[in-house]
């Protein structure tokens, strides 16, 4: 498994307002470290505003870290200026989740495409960027005459093809997939998943693919993270989160997925109470205790670690050495 | 919105339309000028006339006709206000492109230099610059551009801070392109209606502090301007005299009206144009 990329410790804070005079600093990331495999699709799972997206952002360089090492190609790009990562631009992309919001309104679509090219390779020239967004345009399932048109003229998914193709062309090894198909129908979904893969197989891809919706994740990933408050709580191959799936946490999220085969249907629902507690006044010892039905007196008072618990599942709970025995009775629980 | 929705929409706003008439017609009055009428100078022994067919407008003190002072007026007005948007439009774009973007420190530093000119008493501090520079039309249109950017600075920031949040700026930061790019490109053309709007604006305010100026005597007195018109009417005592030559201070007041009514009047129906929603 060769690695393309290493976060190590990754930190982000944010400082918010809390009054007139007060303010208070919330740990968007804190403390992330994760290795990302090169060819694979990374899912990362969490509720709103356990810092998924920031991490996204914060890993492209589109904020800066506050501390921490993202290491790609042997080169640390968290002390780097923006000058400086320009040679890395063109290999990391994003891709956005809102089609609306994502395309240049005055720009003809055409325009978005071959724009990036250029920037990166001046020397391609127009003609021979036009003739490559072209060639994009028709490889995410687009015409090439939509090529002169401007981005209202095309649905939810259309947009999103188009940002696909934006977030290819300049040839990227890395492409942060940031709820890329949340705002679409669940049909429409389908298709853009299908164009993922199929980009990823063409291209040799690498996605890091952050969503909400479990069953998409679960589709599409070959590595799950499950991010709580700014921390990975559980970080395993897809087959494990969803078999032997260990986090009381990552337990509530898979028993929220619905599963159209009533013979497979879980008895059991796991609900959470509450919500996620305000990332400004984190509780001390397990941030997850507030919400956990697996909780005791230690869970209270002593942060757990994330622990390696088997070859490349890595869970950051108190009780893992129970859990994995549960799991290990009740197979495909 | 497409230029074309945004055209039908300007077309169906009345206001609009007779603001853009009124512009017309004086853009017309102004480029023609030397076609319409002789530049008045010198003096002629028809001295106070009323208005008539042969003078319009009537005639002044040394028997100039007024209709000829305010259309070379006219030409003054646009050449000023023109000027002076351009230079309030070379500063103010860019400071506030520069510090929407930029929200950190630079930004801030901006923004507080934005408020800072945006309390200076204006006048009193023009009529010191206009003094101290000498009368020259261009010195003076440059003047009033150097005390207008801030008000179109901060519209350019406001816009700015909001269209930089975008998806799309980000999509564009992640494709490596210039910030210079990103800056004219990327985000002008998405705030370039509200640009338009307040460098509309911008010229009704121009031809007011143009007005001031000549009529406290610190325009350019080799040209004519309406404010230039009003201070010989008001020297003359003409605006006080019994019986009153009416003609000589009224026209040139109600042109100034008008110039910038208009340009009120366009400046508006573009922005309801550009935001349908907002009527």
């Amino acid at each position: 498994m060769d690695s393309i990329m290493e976060v190590v410790n990754l930190h982000k804070q944010f400082e918010i307002k809390t009054g007139l005079l007060t303010k208070a600093k919330i740990n968007a990331v804190d403390g992330v470290s994760f290795n990302l495999v090169a060819g694979e699709t990374l899912g990362v799972v969490g509720e709103s505003g356990s810092g998924k997206s920031t991490l996204g952002r914060t890993i492209l360089k589109l904020t800066n870290a506050d501390s921490g090492k993202v290491i790609y190609k042997g080169e640390d790009l968290v002390p780097l200026t923006s000058k400086q990562m320009k040679r890395h631009r063109s290999q990391l992309q994003m891709i956005f989740q809102d089609p609306y919001a994502s395309l240049n309104p005055r720009l003809k679509v055409g325009t978005s495409i071959s724009e990036p090219m250029l920037a990166n390779n001046p020397s391609l020239g127009r003609d021979e960027a036009k003739r490559s967004a072209i060639e994009l345009l028709e490889l995410v399932g687009l015409s090439p005459q939509m090529y002169n048109l401007y981005p209202h003229e095309f649905s939810g998914g259309q947009r999103q093809r188009i940002s696909i193709a934006r977030a290819i062309a300049p040839k990227p090894s890395i492409i942060v997939c940031d709820e890329a198909v949340s705002a679409l129908d669940v049909s429409v979904q389908a298709q853009m998943l299908n164009l993922f893969n199929e980009l990823k197989e063409k291209l040799s891809l690498t996605y890091i693919f952050i969503g909400h919706d479990l069953s998409v994740i679960k589709y599409i990933s070959d590595r799950i993270l499950v991010m709580y408050l700014g921390q990975v709580v559980e970080l395993a191959p897809t087959d494990a989160i969803f078999g032997s799936k260990m986090h009381p946490y990552t337990q509530a999220l898979v028993s929220a997925v619905p599963e159209p085969n009533a013979t497979k249907r879980q008895s059991k629902r796991i609900i959470l109470e509450g919500d996620i507690p305000s990332p400004g006044s984190v509780p001390k010892g397990c941030q997850f205790a507030s919400r956990c039905f697996m909780k005791m007196k230690m869970c209270m008072e002593a942060a757990p670690n994330l622990t390696e618990v088997e070859e490349g599942h890595l869970v950051r709970c108190h009780h893992h050495a129970r859990l994995k025995k549960a799991a290990q009775d009740v197979p495909n629980g | 919105m497409s230029n074309r929705t945004f055209l039908k929409a300007l077309r169906k706003n009345g206001n609009a339309l007779a603001g853009a008439a009124g512009v017309g017609i004086i853009l017309c009055l102004g480029l023609f000028a030397p076609l319409i009428a002789p530049f008045p100078a010198g003096y002629t022994i028809e001295v106070l006339q009323p208005p008539s067919t042969s003078h319009f407008f009537g005639t002044d003190k040394l028997g100039l006709d007024v209709f000829a002072q305010i259309i070379w007026g006219a030409r003054t007005s646009l050449q000023v206000s023109l000027i002076a948007v351009a230079v309030s439009g070379f500063i103010g774009i860019p400071l506030g492109l520069v510090s929407g973007y930029f929200n950190g420190k630079a930004g801030a530093a901006i923004d507080l230099a934005i408020e800072v000119f945006l309390t200076l008493p204006v006048l009193a501090l023009m009529i010191v610059a206009a003094a101290a520079l000498g009368a020259s039309i261009t010195a003076v249109a440059v003047l009033i551009g150097l005390f207008a950017w801030p008000s179109l600075a901060r519209v350019c920031r406001n816009t700015t801070l909001k269209v930089s949040q975008t998806s799309y700026i980000e999509a564009a930061k992640c494709s490596g392109l210039p910030v210079a790019s990103i800056l004219f490109k990327h985000i002008l053309a998405n705030i370039i209606g509200p640009v338009i709007v307040n460098l509309t604006m911008a010229m009704a305010g121009a031809i007011l502090s143009e007005s001031g100026l000549s009529f406290l005597g610190l325009g350019d007195p080799a040209t004519w301007s309406w404010g230039l018109i009003l201070k010989k009417a008001w020297e003359a005592g003409a605006v006080l005299a019994s019986p009153n030559p009416w003609w000589w201070w009224l026209f040139p007041s109600l042109f100034i009206m008008i110039y910038v009514v208009s340009f009120n009047l366009l400046g508006n129906g573009i922005n309801d144009a550009l935001n349908p929603k907002g009527q």
